[in-house]
């Protein structure tokens, strides 16, 4: 954990010393009687600076180093299938719509994660589609992206 | 007194069909997220916020509100079941609640968490109605500086209690204020860091990125475990669940001192239902005159927690609706929903939205009998939906989550945003940040820099004001003292060189 720590803290060091001087540069630190829209993005990249300084520069705590925060083996393949599946949902929203791709998301992940049968993944994703109709576009009118009629 | 009166307009209010109809789907929807391990109550609010939009905000808020409650006791069945808390206020509660599972003795257990959670419920929202007025009264005299340091108190105590690591609740802390400076400035009207980019320069929505941090965050961390826990057997009947003569004589006073304790903590600006069921136990353990039979299925163990959980929950909306700083994660939530919905938070609420704050009141009474029926009368129901596969319950709360965020503004933009902050979400709880944190910093990030900035205009001696104007001074001393302690503790355990573990 220690080793991911100083990663982020040395991330975290550069992205906020680049948001202090950004706000410094773009936006008046002091304007009219008080302070401009660059006040406080200065004041607090400075900060965020300072806090990850001290999380690069301290002593790894005894607790953390025993952590293992990765995840291994099947754990690890799941998250990532999820997540893989997760980003292709979103990005197939605009495609094939809210309704569909959401049902197939619901199928992917009942197929890859727990292998439930064909039929009962049919009826489940229809159940889901029809009630995710029902409530957001029937009743609260959200106009969903529907490249395919529904 | 005007006070009755106003309780019977909030029961007006609160009676009406629809506002019941939404005080149970809260109390129901609040029961299942509780019960299902990995969504807590601020996943819950956050995921319920976009079905409101288009409500009147009263049934929204008491939506909300009854959800908020039942969450805190569908947690208690998961912890009781099969030894996972489903959300962090019913941690502490595995500790006997298990216990008296495994000797056969869950419903009771079930049972006296019921009733102690009605009994806190019930007497927390009398107190919430005695408190709040006189405290927004009192708040009506703040200006911009005591505005600024209530909020530096609320933010930094939240962050000090959020985690066993300071250092990581600060920066949590602190990145969220970084994403509140994003978008179009309130005073001067420069669009910061936007990058040309529109949806960049309208800022960042807390709700895309409460859904991502609670929802979908914690859907991926739940992915990675291979394998269910579990359900301890029994029998969940209404005769089954309702506690002996002997157990009540064992809880009456620690149902007593949970209330007490649970609301006073609730009400502090940081501490909320999880802080408030840990030092209850604690308590409860003290006093006890068998204290060794703590942690093998004692009831006063469950008992106290669980009324303490549900006095907190509702005590820490009196700093949320009187003074508009929300002490918790939920209540930050429910707070940017407050002015999503174009009510402006704070001690003006109590005297321009009387129906909003009175029929919440009344409406969360009624919600605690909803509670009390559903939780002795339906266990079995919700022990059946523990047994909801996986496989199909993770894939439905993504589609919530990605139907919620989209909704917020029909913006696909919105849900590409929500799933960034789903994967932050997961690897800052695998590292132990805080996404509570950076949540309230979120929200309350305008308008403490609204404040900050009123004050400094209108004050001749700099950063001065804070510590002039006394009310101002002790907060802002109470702040930093929030500051100064973890890098006392921290720089004491760097000169030792050697970390307490």
């Amino acid at each position: 954990m220690h080793k991911a720590d100083r990663i982020t803290a040395a991330v975290l060091l550069a992205f906020s010393l680049a948001f202090a001087a950004g706000g410094l540069k773009y936006y008046p630190y002091w304007g009219e009687g008080g302070p401009g829209s660059g006040f406080l993005p200065a004041w607090l990249g400075g900060v965020m600076a300072a806090l990850a300084a001290l999380m690069l520069l301290r002593r790894p705590r005894g607790a953390d180093a025993e952590v293992d925060w990765v995840a291994h083996g099947e754990g690890a393949r799941r998250v990532l299938a999820l997540l893989a599946a997760s980003v292709v949902y979103v990005a197939a929203l605009k495609l094939v719509g809210m309704i569909i791709a959401s049902a197939l998301y619901l199928a992917f992940v009942m197929r890859y994660f727990e292998r439930h049968a064909w039929w009962v993944i049919a009826v489940v994703a229809l159940l889901a589609a029809a009630a995710n109709w029902l409530v957001f576009v029937h009743w609260l009118k959200v106009p969903f992206p529907a490249p395919l009629g529904i | 007194m005007d006070f009755v009166a106003n309780l019977a307009m909030g029961f007006g209010v609160a009676f009406t069909p629809f506002n019941l109809f939404m005080a149970l789907v809260g109390v129901l929807v609040g029961m299942l997220i509780g019960a299902l391990p990995g969504v807590g109550p601020p996943s819950g609010v956050a995921l319920l916020l976009p079905l409101t939009f288009g409500m009147d905000p009263t049934s929204g808020i008491i939506m909300l509100a009854a959800l908020y409650a039942g969450t805190m006791y569908g947690g208690t069945i998961t912890s009781v079941l099969i030894n996972t808390p489903g959300e962090s206020a019913s941690v502490v509660t595995c500790l006997d609640g298990y216990q008296m599972a495994l000797q056969g003795r869950a419903g009771p257990a079930l049972g006296i968490a019921a009733f102690g959670s009605f009994i806190a419920g019930t007497v927390g929202v009398v107190l919430l109605m005695l408190v709040s007025p006189a405290l927004a009264k009192w708040a009506l005299s703040f200006g911009p500086p005591e505005t600024f340091a209530l909020m530096l108190l609320g933010l930094t105590t939240v962050t000090l209690l959020a985690g066993d690591d300071p250092l990581k609740g600060y920066i949590s802390m602190v990145f969220g204020l970084l994403l509140a400076m994003v978008g179009y400035d309130i005073i001067s009207g420069d669009a910061r860091y936007g990058f040309g980019i529109p949806e960049m320069m309208d800022g960042v929505d807390f709700l895309p990125v409460a859904i991502g941090l609670f929802g979908l965050g914690e859907v991926l961390a739940d992915a990675e475990q291979v394998g269910k826990p579990p359900v301890a057997k029994g029998r969940y009947g209404l005769r089954d669940v309702m506690p002996s003569a002997n157990d009540w004589m064992r809880s009456r006073w620690a149902i007593v001192r949970g209330t007490v304790l649970g609301f006073a903590v609730g009400v502090l600006p940081g501490a909320g239902p999880t802080v408030a069921s840990f030092l209850s136990y604690t308590v409860e353990k003290k006093v006890s005159a068998h204290p060794e039979q703590f942690g093998k299925g004692a009831i006063e163990g469950v008992a106290a927690p669980e009324s303490a959980n549900n006095a907190a929950a509702t005590a820490a909306m009196v700093p949320m609706l009187t003074l508009g700083i929300p002490g918790s994660a939920t209540t930050a939530i429910m707070l940017g929903g407050l002015m999503m919905w174009g009510l402006r938070p704070g001690p003006m609420l109590f005297e321009k939205n009387p129906q909003f704050v009175w029929g919440l009141i009344a409406s969360q009474y009624i919600a605690n009998v909803m509670l009390l029926i559903l939780s002795t009368a339906f266990i079995p129901l919700f022990v059946r939906a523990l047994r909801v596969p996986y496989g199909i319950l993770m894939p439905l709360i993504v589609i919530f989550c990605v139907t919620g965020a989209y909704s917020l503004k029909n913006s696909v933009w919105d849900v590409g945003q929500m799933l960034v902050f789903g994967v932050l979400g997961y690897f800052m709880k695998k590292l132990g940040y805080s996404p509570a944190a950076l949540v309230l910093a979120l929200v309350l990030g305008p308008l403490a820099e609204r404040a900050l900035r009123q004050s400094l205009i209108i004050s001749d001696a700099g950063l001065g004001i804070f510590f002039t104007r006394p009310i101002s001074a002790v907060l802002m001393t109470l702040a930093l003292l929030a500051i100064a302690v973890p890098v006392y503790k921290g720089l004491r355990t760097a000169i030792r060189g050697r970390s307490p573990s």
